[in-house]
Parts: C-alpha cells; sequence; structure tokens
C-alpha cells in the first residue's frame, strides 16, 4: 500500500480538499438565496476529497504503478538542479538584476545539468542575456531588475541604470 | 453590420501595415514553436502576452492568434522529419508522414500537410464568418444558468476526453477552480485563500501558472531523459504531392475539415481530439486499411486538415458566448481581457474592428503560413537539429522573462517555478494539467454565474432544468460523468485515451 504511488498522490490531494472544505467553511458559506464567499470552495472541497478518497483507495488496494518506477533510470538530478536554480534565481533576480542573474542561470544550466562545451555555452549564455536584456529593456521598454546590490559596484553600475 | 461590410472592415485593419508584421510575426513564431519539440503554443503564447501590451488590441490579438494556427502547421514539419510531434495536436501525423519520409516520401508528406492546413484554416475562417454572427444572435439570450451549464458542459467534456482516470481529470478540474477563485470575492469583495499575502489579492496570474505547469514542467520532463532525435537524412524533394496523391488526399481533407471544425467548436474538444478522430475515421473507411501506419498519405493529410479547422473553430465560442473551449482560448480570453475587451455576444456590435480585424487577419495568415512553409522547410529543419542541451536553458529563461514582465513580480517567478515543479509531479503521477487550467480560467466566471442563477431563483436549483440550453448541457454533462461507468463506453474510452498515449 505505502510503495503505491496512486495511494499517495490520492492522499495529497485529499489533504488539499480537506483544507478547501475547511476554508470554505471559515469564509462562511450563507444560504442558497444568498450563497456566501465560501460557498463554492466548501462544495468544491467536498468534491475534491470524494475524488481523491477514490484515488487514495484505489492505491490502497494496489492499484497503480510503484512509487519508485516513476523514477527508474529517470536522470532525476538534472530535475533537482534545475528546480534550485531556478529558487537562486527567484531570491538574487532583484538583488543581482536581469542580466547577471540569467547569465549565470544559463552559465549553470548549460555547464552542470545537460553539458555544452564552454566555447558554445560561454558565448550562448552572453549573447542570449544581454540581447533579451536589450530587446525588452531598450525595445519593447519592458522594466526588468537592475540590481539594487549592483548600484555601488564600479564598472557594473550600468546596468543598475 | 452583414458579413460583407464586417469584412470589408476587417480587411482594411488587417491591411494595417502594422497588424500585417504582427501577423507575420504570430505566425513565424508559431511555426517555429510548431517545429520545436519541448515549446509549445502555449508557452509562447503566454510568453508574449507580455509583448502585446505595447501595441493596439487588434494588434496583439492577430498575432497571438497567429501564434496558435501557426503552431498547427509547424508541429507537422517535426512529426513528419524527426517522429516527434512538435505540439500535441500532430501526434497521429507521425505515424503515417514519419513512415511516409522513411520511404523518401517527406516531400509530399509535408506539401499535404500544408496543403491540407491551408483548406481546413480557409473552411473554418469562412465559417466562422458566417455562424459566429448567427449565435452571438442566439447567445444574448443566454443567461447566468446557461453560462454556468454551459461550462459545466465543456469541464466535463474535457476531463471525459483526457487520457487515463477521469477521477484525477474532474479532480484537477475542481483544483484549477479553486485557485482561480483565490483573491477577492467578486460580489462582496471578501479575500479568500490568500494567507494575508498582498501578491495574492488580485488573484494568480495565468501566465505564471500557464508558464509553471506547460513550460517548466515540459522541460523538467524532458531533461530527466535522453531526448533522441531520428531526423530524416534525406533528401526532402519535391513537396507537391503527385496527382494520386492528391487524389487519395482530397476525401479526407473534406472530411477532417468538416469533423475537425464541428469538434473545434465544441466546449472542451479542441484540435488534439478532432486529428486523433479524423485518423480513426479515415482508417475505417478506407478499403485498404492495412496500409495505415505504413505511410498512408489519407492518414497525414485527414488529421492535418481536422486539427487547423479546430483551431480555427475553437475561435467560435470564444468569441460569440466568451467561453474558452480550450487551454489557448484561455489564453487568448487573457490577452482580449488585457486590452480591456470582453469577448462575447456583444462583441461583434461593440468592437466591431477587433473581431473583423481578427477574422480578415486569419485569411492573410493562412497564406502566410502557405508561402512561409512551402520554401522555409529547409530552415526548419536546420531549427530541428539544435540540441536540446543548448534550447532548454533559454527557454526556461524566456520563461521567466515572460512571467516577470506580464505582471512586474518576482512572485510571480515562483509561483512559476511552484507550479513548474507541481506540474512535472503532475505528469508522473498521471494527473492531466489542461483541465487544471481550464478550469482556473473558467472558475470566477462559473461562480459568479452558480450564484447570479441562485440569488435570480431564490435559492432553487430548478432553475437549472427548467431552461432548454442549461437542461441540455447538463444533461449531456451528466451521461459523461456516468459513460465511464458503463462498461461498453468505458471501452471506447479507454481506447482513445491509449491512443493519444500513443
Amino acid at each position: 500500500m505505502l510503495r503505491r504511488a496512486e495511494f499517495w498522490g490520492g492522499l495529497f490531494w485529499l489533504g488539499v480538499g480537506v483544507f478547501v472544505t475547511w476554508q470554505g467553511w471559515l469564509l462562511e458559506l450563507g444560504t442558497l438565496h444568498e450563497p456566501g464567499s465560501g460557498f463554492v470552495f466548501f462544495w468544491l472541497g467536498l468534491f475534491m476529497s470524494a475524488l481523491s478518497l477514490s484515488i487514495t483507495v484505489a492505491g490502497a488496494r494496489g492499484e497503480g504503478p510503484l512509487l519508485a518506477d516513476l523514477w527508474r533510470g529517470a536522470r532525476w538530478r538534472n530535475v533537482v538542479m534545475v528546480i534550485a536554480a531556478l529558487i537562486v534565481f527567484g531570491i538574487l533576480f532583484q538583488k543581482l538584476g536581469f542580466v547577471l542573474c540569467s547569465l549565470a542561470l544559463l552559465l549553470f544550466l548549460m555547464t552542470f545539468v545537460d553539458p555544452v562545451v564552454p566555447k558554445l555555452s560561454i558565448p550562448i549564455s552572453l549573447a542570449a542575456s544581454v540581447g533579451v536584456w536589450y530587446v525588452l529593456e531598450k525595445v519593447l521598454l519592458v522594466q526588468l531588475p537592475k540590481g539594487s546590490w549592483l548600484e555601488d559596484v564600479p564598472y557594473l553600475s550600468w546596468l543598475a541604470g | 453590420m452583414d458579413v460583407i461590410s464586417g469584412l470589408y472592415q476587417g480587411f482594411a485593419v488587417a491591411f494595417d501595415p502594422i497588424n500585417l508584421l504582427y501577423c507575420f510575426i504570430g505566425v513565424f513564431i508559431g511555426t517555429l514553436v510548431g517545429v520545436l519539440p519541448g515549446i509549445g503554443p502555449i508557452s509562447a503564447m503566454s510568453l508574449l502576452l507580455p509583448v502585446t501590451l505595447s501595441g493596439s488590441p487588434e494588434s496583439g490579438i492577430i498575432m497571438m492568434a497567429g501564434i496558435y494556427y501557426g503552431s498547427m502547421y509547424g508541429g507537422s514539419t517535426t512529426a513528419v522529419l524527426v517522429n516527434i510531434p512538435g505540439e500535441a495536436a500532430s501526434v497521429v501525423t507521425c505515424i503515417d508522414g514519419h513512415e511516409m519520409a522513411k520511404r523518401g516520401r517527406a516531400g509530399p508528406a509535408l506539401g499535404i500537410s500544408a496543403l491540407g492546413s491551408f483548406v481546413a484554416g480557409t473552411f473554418a475562417i469562412v465559417a466562422l464568418m458566417l455562424v459566429a454572427p448567427m449565435l452571438a444572435q442566439v447567445a444574448v439570450a443566454f443567461g447566468p444558468p446557461e453560462y454556468f451549464s454551459l461550462m459545466v458542459l465543456g469541464l466535463t467534456i474535457l476531463s471525459f476526453l483526457t487520457q487515463g482516470s477521469m477521477a484525477k481529470a474532474l479532480l484537477m478540474a475542481a483544483v484549477g477552480v479553486v485557485v482561480g477563485l483565490i483573491g477577492l470575492d467578486q460580489i462582496n469583495a471578501m479575500p479568500r485563500l490568500t494567507f494575508d499575502r498582498l501578491e495574492l489579492v488580485d488573484g494568480i496570474g495565468l501566465v505564471p501558472v500557464v508558464m509553471g505547469l506547460f513550460g517548466v514542467a515540459e522541460i523538467l520532463a524532458n531533461i530527466e531523459q535522453q531526448i533522441r532525435r531520428d531526423i530524416v537524412q534525406s533528401r526532402i524533394g519535391s513537396l507537391w504531392p503527385s496527382r494520386e496523391d492528391l487524389k487519395a488526399s482530397a476525401g479526407p481533407v473534406g472530411r477532417g475539415t468538416l469533423l475537425g471544425f464541428l469538434l473545434g467548436v465544441l466546449p472542451g474538444g479542441g484540435a488534439v481530439i478532432a486529428s486523433f478522430a479524423s485518423y480513426a475515421m479515415e482508417k475505417k473507411l478506407s478499403r485498404t486499411p492495412e496500409r495505415f501506419g505504413k505511410g498512408a498519405i489519407e492518414g497525414v493529410a485527414g488529421p492535418e486538415a481536422a486539427n487547423n479547422a479546430a483551431a480555427g473553430g475553437a475561435f467560435i465560442p470564444l468569441m460569440t458566448l466568451g467561453i474558452p473551449p480550450n487551454v489557448i482560448m484561455a489564453l487568448l480570453l487573457g490577452a482580449f481581457v488585457i486590452h480591456g475587451l470582453q469577448p462575447g455576444p456583444l462583441m461583434m456590435s461593440q468592437n466591431p474592428k477587433v473581431f473583423w480585424g481578427i477574422v480578415a487577419s486569419m485569411y492573410v495568415g493562412n497564406i502566410m503560413l502557405l508561402v512561409l512553409n512551402m520554401p522555409l522547410i529547409g530552415m526548419w529543419v536546420q531549427v530541428l537539429k539544435a540540441p536540446y542541451r543548448i534550447l532548454f536553458p533559454l527557454i526556461l529563461m524566456f520563461c521567466i522573462v515572460g512571467v516577470f514582465a506580464s505582471g512586474n513580480a518576482v512572485f510571480d517567478v515562483f509561483v512559476m517555478i511552484g507550479t513548474g515543479l507541481l506540474g512535472y509531479l503532475m505528469r508522473k503521477f498521471g494527473y492531466e494539467a489542461a483541465p487544471l487550467v481550464l478550469a482556473f480560467v473558467l472558475g470566477p466566471m462559473l461562480e459568479n454565474n452558480l450564484r447570479k442563477s441562485l440569488i435570480l431563483s431564490q435559492g432553487s436549483f430548478e432553475i437549472f432544468v427548467v431552461r432548454p440550453i442549461s437542461v441540455a448541457c447538463l444533461a449531456v454533462a451528466v451521461f459523461l460523468l456516468i459513460a465511464p461507468l458503463l462498461p461498453a463506453l468505458r471501452k471506447k474510452r479507454e481506447k482513445v485515451a491509449l491512443d493519444v498515449t500513443e
């Protein structure tokens, strides 16, 4: 039972369903004449709970693939690295600005996740990050983060505008 | 306003040099993303949604529409030459298209696919032009109960037609409605599921959700496996099909066009289903069904026509009822809303320039695509040779830029990362993202119309069953919900899901 993907998937959504039902209850159901803010949440939460319970039960009965089979032979480290890189990117985006952050992200992905030779990865990363920055900032006038940490750094302050 | 004068006004808009440029950019990008596996029209349209803000509403929407039908054309190139569908609607083209290519007939396969797409696309535009005004007149009579029931029907059809478990698809639709309702209550302005975060008061943006569930999740799914591409190395040769090819394809193109258009109009239907249905129909009608799967040109012509006709047909419910029948149309609805326009029955009378401009631009775009696809196939083949290890970091960067530019908030980037991870896990555990996204868009409308109906009827659910359109929609929805419980229908549904998986 505990090794089945269906069981864990269903259990996760069951938790979400119960949470939505509870939130709907807290938001006030109102009456049928005048449904309140929580009316739809409450009933949808119950609907979700019922569906996910049926999936959980099916998993408990041994239906569906094993959890371990979902990642058998997969290069899951790549997925972890990309997610981690994106989170770091999100944290540093406003501090370092678009150009440095995207340059670092591209170089990281092309060096560690699915390696590309440096003579390709470096010019592609540079051209892409500076090119996209130029098109968005100068041509389409879309404001991108300039990098609050760069304002006082010599040679890099131009990036911070 | 009659059709002719409307169309005249539309062509004036479409031939405006700036709109021609936007149309060209749209169909070019559409073909490009159709060609490239791993990035589809949904990601491309989400990415470019913020860019449309800088131009007029007509220009932006003309470009977005161009990406959509352009990707339908481009997807077939990858399917024929690499045996990888550039986008989902071209899955079925791989079967016979790639077989034809392996037998040295890549040219006719690509040629008939472009011709079939052109014929079907043109038919869909003419039908859109003729049907939309009539449907808009009927749609004026739609009240909250009809809208609610129609949306329930759309979500049910989509759940019914998605792969695998219907319980999972319905669950995803419910999750989508919940996520779509996060933010201020439209009726009494009460914050809901905002957890005291200011960023959530306006709700979660469509772009980060779509980019996460489709763009980032697709990349995560691709990078965990080695992608092998089997590009046809032989010369493509003449693209023009022979007289026999044209004769054999005429029927499939005609039938595929009609079938695709009808399935495209249906809420929850769309290009993917249309192409599979057309393939199945052609195989059934053929006197030599054993040729299918071994390079039958009918297996390319029919589905390609069907998916393009469906792409055109899908505009009808959006333009006349304001209801997007699929995820891509939901994005287009987002583009309308960003520009302060509300598609629906009144659109033709209130914004004739936009409506007819889009219709006319589709004619122009179809011709551009025919011109673009035939001579540029060699270039698309070169694009296909770009390794995924270089493409995916760039796509990821474009996703971030698109999401950030849509709301100018880093919070949206985190929403994209979160939904990307969720989308990846959903794929792993067999949950479909399409019902979630469609329900996310329809959620606020669904709730609004349900509550309005109940207020109108003073709390009685009878209002949904005494109105003919509403009860008809609900009856079909109920039938589809109980259908998987009937053994014969369950087998049929499983077969469709199996075909899609293959």
